[in-house]
């Protein structure tokens, strides 16, 4: 392919680092409060909508890799490119950037939103957005290996916050579970499209995957990857369902912050200000990963140096994050952008791996009659 | 235009050639020597600026020696070199030469050479008639008797640390390792002060791009005199802006010779008493070489107590910082009383009553080293007990505080590596402030800003956050903790290794294998 993507191999990363980034990619700002919304469609199966939301991601990855490993060492940009063409290639390029971008802010806006709600109501949202925007900018230009970097710490050093769950555990009624299987398969199917914010992410991989040393074994490393983020899922929804009735429930925003509201140690009380402290470093994988993405797309459209676009990126999502103001807002932007993920991140990949084995088909029944 | 650049060009590069070329004739006759006496002592005399301390003597007619009083040894002068000389009447530099009982004497045509020679202890010997001069070297051997390493003294291991010497220094990791593998480079550093700097590493185990690489660091250094290795650290270290030193500057011996037998580089200054070690990781810099000693157990505890010691020095005057500031609802109920009982007399708010604290004890801490050690002491007591108690009973600060502070400033010298506990003690302050303002966001923001800090640097180009990212989990048997020693048997990949085991490994338990075979 004339626009694939050669690399040093000190450029290249192992594959085993996908599950890091995969993993990171997917949980951030959306764990937060996921309960809630599935839970208005699914009621007590909600866990089964989350499952099911993870077993889809698990196909659509397997189409990703699928497509990728037809053009042995390209991204989703150069793809667009040689299936669609240069302009309609282009095109979709745009959507894409559009795309991360939109997932960069949204990610920024809810956490900061998270922050004012729970731990300082008086902290502006500009110096908020500014001082994330800054460490991201530092990250981001320390290159892929820092990105990578961040993300592998994120897991490392907030491994410790999952068995916090055991506390809840003790006031838990696992009666609340049962009926198994009473809501009808279509409010469990829409759980699962209402997932989409929350577990989106990994399409990461359709921009890091010709940055992998040993490619055989990206199957492997984003599979578990996956894995670990649906496990976590779904016992955090368990969690929540038995711990939380279902009235009280459909009224938390924040479910999982409410959840470490309760977590007493010795020297430690009201947890929750803690973990939404800590949660920057969980939401920094997912900021670094979609402005990285959101580059590696530009530089194919336009000249431009990593410090100048993470500077003019930075300043868009700056202003952005000015404009929407209050939580109806947010909660208009999240909804807004959760149906488009959906058709970009579960229905297109299909449409694309379809079309690009259609393309090949053609191309060598062409060159065979030739 | 193009024709103007080229004629602009050629038109500047002549009297540039012109000028070499007269310097090149300049060069060459002040190089030769002079087979005449009166005009070789002159011009001697005139390098050296007729220098006090620079004497002529005479022996024969024909024979003379030169060389600066306060460099050569006179001992060996009087009893060899002159001694030698007395009895011989045969007059030729060949002559002479073999004649002399010193080792390391040679014949030299070149007279900058035999200047420089002379600023290190060299006695030229002139014959008259002849443009070769002898040069035999007797430097003084004045230097410290070995002593132990004060700052990085440990119970158990050697208690030899390197002095000024460059030669003792040499022969001490020689002693060490006996291996004519072992490369000595000699690289001179300083257009004015002229230092020897030596490159140590073993052939075969290191990596030969790390070398190249050092190497090529130390010779493109441009500076007028390099007088500690410290200096030197700061100029060859990969980002010299950061506040994380990159490479270790250690007085140990053994401590070098471990290293350079992991694989790593090795550079020694003449004149000062720290050896650098590079590449070194960010997580090694609290590593001691006495957990190598120790039984694996007993190590392994010693490393996790000084790594929590290090979260501890970092996080817990800006965790108490922000809790008391903002986060009142975080300390459990039992634990506030006691807090805001012994708060209850303090006007100030916790930041300015952190920041006073810490700098009492940076202000202890600095007074400490700066004053001679029989007062040392006393003022330690004074500080810590006077200053201590009547800031409480005064009102200016709390209990609790004192305590934390204490506790942070004590944990902060458990690092091994003196620059790194001077980078764990100063990283506090900016936290503190950060905490002082936006509570456990601040310490946060801190805290990833020096993580992904960490993940920036490299040292000589190899990870700094080693071997925890890039992940590399074989080495983690010999990091936080310290494995039993049949379990570290391969060298740390951190340094590239051309020879990646230390030893083969054996069975673990040698003596039930043997009952087994009964």
């Amino acid at each position: 392919m004339k626009n694939s993507i050669q690399l040093s191999q000190k450029s290249t990363i192992n594959a085993f680092l996908l599950f890091f980034i995969i993993h990171t990619a997917q949980i951030g700002v959306g764990i937060h409060g996921f309960q809630r919304i599935i839970y208005q469609d699914a009621k007590h199966d909600a866990w089964i909508s989350v499952l099911l939301a993870g077993i889809a991601t698990h196909i659509i990855a397997f189409i990703m890799i699928k497509t990728l490993e037809m053009y042995s060492s390209n991204d989703l940009y150069g793809i667009h490119q040689d299936v669609f063409g240069k302009w309609i290639g282009n095109f979709f390029n745009i959507i894409y950037i559009l795309y991360c971008s939109a997932a960069f802010f949204s990610v920024l806006r809810n956490y900061i939103e998270v922050v004012q709600t729970w731990v300082f109501p008086n902290v502006n949202t500009w110096f908020l957005a500014a001082t994330l925007l800054l460490i991201v900018m530092y990250t981001f230009t320390g290159g892929l290996r820092v990105i990578v970097g961040v993300s592998f710490f994120s897991l490392i050093l907030s491994i410790w916050l999952l068995p916090m769950l055991v506390y809840p555990l003790k006031f838990m009624e696992p009666r609340s579970l049962l009926p198994i299987l009473e809501a009808d398969m279509s409010g469990i199917l829409k759980g699962v499209q209402s997932m989409t914010f929350t577990i989106i992410g990994f399409e990461v991989l359709n921009v890091i995957y010709p940055f992998i040393k040993d490619k055989n074994n990206v199957r492997k490393y984003v599979h578990l990857g996956l894995l670990a983020t649906t496990f976590i899922y779904v016992s955090v929804m368990l969690v929540s369902i038995t711990y939380f009735s279902g009235d009280l429930l459909t009224k938390t925003i924040w479910a999982t912050l409410s959840l470490f509201s309760i977590i007493k140690l010795p020297f430690v009380e009201r947890f929750e200000y803690i973990a939404v402290c800590f949660w920057m470093l969980i939401i920094l994988p997912n900021l670094c990963l979609y402005v990285w993405a959101a580059y590696r797309g530009t530089i194919r459209l336009v000249n431009v140096n990593a410090t100048k676009f993470v500077w003019i990126f930075s300043l868009s999502i700056f202003i952005a994050s000015l404009v929407v103001k209050n939580r109806t807002q947010i909660n208009m932007v999240n909804n807004y952008f959760g149906q488009v993920a959906f058709y970009v991140i579960f229905v297109y990949p299909i449409f694309l791996y379809v079309v690009a084995v259609v393309k090949r088909k053609f191309k060598s029944h062409k060159e065979q009659i030739e | 235009m193009f024709n103007k650049k080229f004629k602009l060009s050629s038109a500047k590069k002549q009297p540039a050639a012109e000028g070499e070329k007269s310097k090149e004739n300049e060069e060459k006759t002040k190089s030769t020597i002079s087979p005449l006496k009166s005009v070789f002592i002159k011009s001697v005399g005139n390098a050296v600026h007729n220098s006090s301390d620079l004497k002529v003597k005479s022996i024969h007619p024909n024979l003379t020696l030169i060389y600066i009083d306060n460099l050569v040894d006179g001992e060996v002068l009087k009893k060899h070199i002159i001694h030698d000389l007395l009895g011989n009447t045969s007059e030729s530099p060949e002559n002479v030469l073999s004649v002399l009982s010193i080792p390391n004497a040679k014949l030299s045509g070149e007279i900058d050479g035999a200047i420089t020679g002379m600023m290190d202890g060299t006695v030229l010997i002139h014959v008259e008639g002849y443009s070769q001069i002898v040069l035999a070297n007797i430097p003084t051997k004045e230097s410290r008797a070995l002593s132990t390493p004060e700052n990085e003294s440990q119970v158990i291991g050697s208690q030899v640390g390197f002095n000024e010497s460059l030669t003792t220094n040499i022969s001490l990791v020689r002693r060490y390792i006996k291996n004519p593998d072992l490369c000595n480079e000699e690289i001179k550093v300083g257009e004015r002060s002229n230092t020897a700097v030596s490159m140590l590493y073993i052939k075969g185990i290191a990596s030969e791009e790390m070398i190249n690489m050092l190497r090529q660091r130390i010779t493109d250094i441009k500076i007028d005199s390099l007088l500690d290795s410290s200096i030197l650290e700061q100029l060859i270290d990969d980002n010299s802006l950061s506040i994380f030193p990159q490479m270790l500057l250690t007085e140990r011996p053994d401590k070098l010779c471990s290293e350079l037998l992991n694989g790593k580089l090795g550079v020694i200054v003449d004149g000062s008493t720290m050896a650098i070690v590079a590449p070194h990781s960010f997580l090694e810099f609290f590593q001691s070489q006495e957990d190598i000693n120790l039984r694996w157990q007993i190590a392994t505890f010693a490393r996790l107590l000084r790594f929590s010691a290090v979260v501890l020095s970092i996080f817990l005057t800006p965790l108490y910082v922000a809790a008391l500031t903002f986060h009142y609802e975080v300390i459990p109920q039992t634990l506030l009383v006691t807090l805001s009982e012994s708060r209850s007399l303090v006007p100030f708010p916790p930041l300015f009553e952190a920041l006073l604290l810490e700098l009492i004890i940076e202000l202890l801490r600095e007074a400490g080293i700066r004053l001679p050690s029989k007062v040392g002491q006393t003022i330690g007591i004074v500080g810590g007990i006077v200053i201590g108690t009547a800031a409480v009973q005064a009102g200016i600060t709390s209990n609790i505080l004192i305590i934390i502070v204490a506790l942070g400033a004590l944990a902060s010298f458990t690092t091994p590596s003196y620059m790194m506990g001077n980078v764990i003690r100063i990283i506090r302050f900016p936290l503190i402030l950060l905490a002082g303002y936006w509570g456990f966001y601040g310490i946060m923001f801190g805290f990833c800003f020096i993580i992904i800090h960490l993940l920036r640097q490299t040292s000589l180009g190899s990870p700094y956050t080693a071997p925890f990212y890039p992940p590399r989990v074989k080495d983690w048997r010999d990091s936080i903790i310290r494995m039993p020693l049949p379990f570290t048997f391969k060298r740390p990949s951190n340094t590239r290794p051309e020879d990646e085991d230390k030893y083969e490994p054996g069975p673990v338990n040698p003596e039930k294998n043997e009952q087994k075979v009964e």
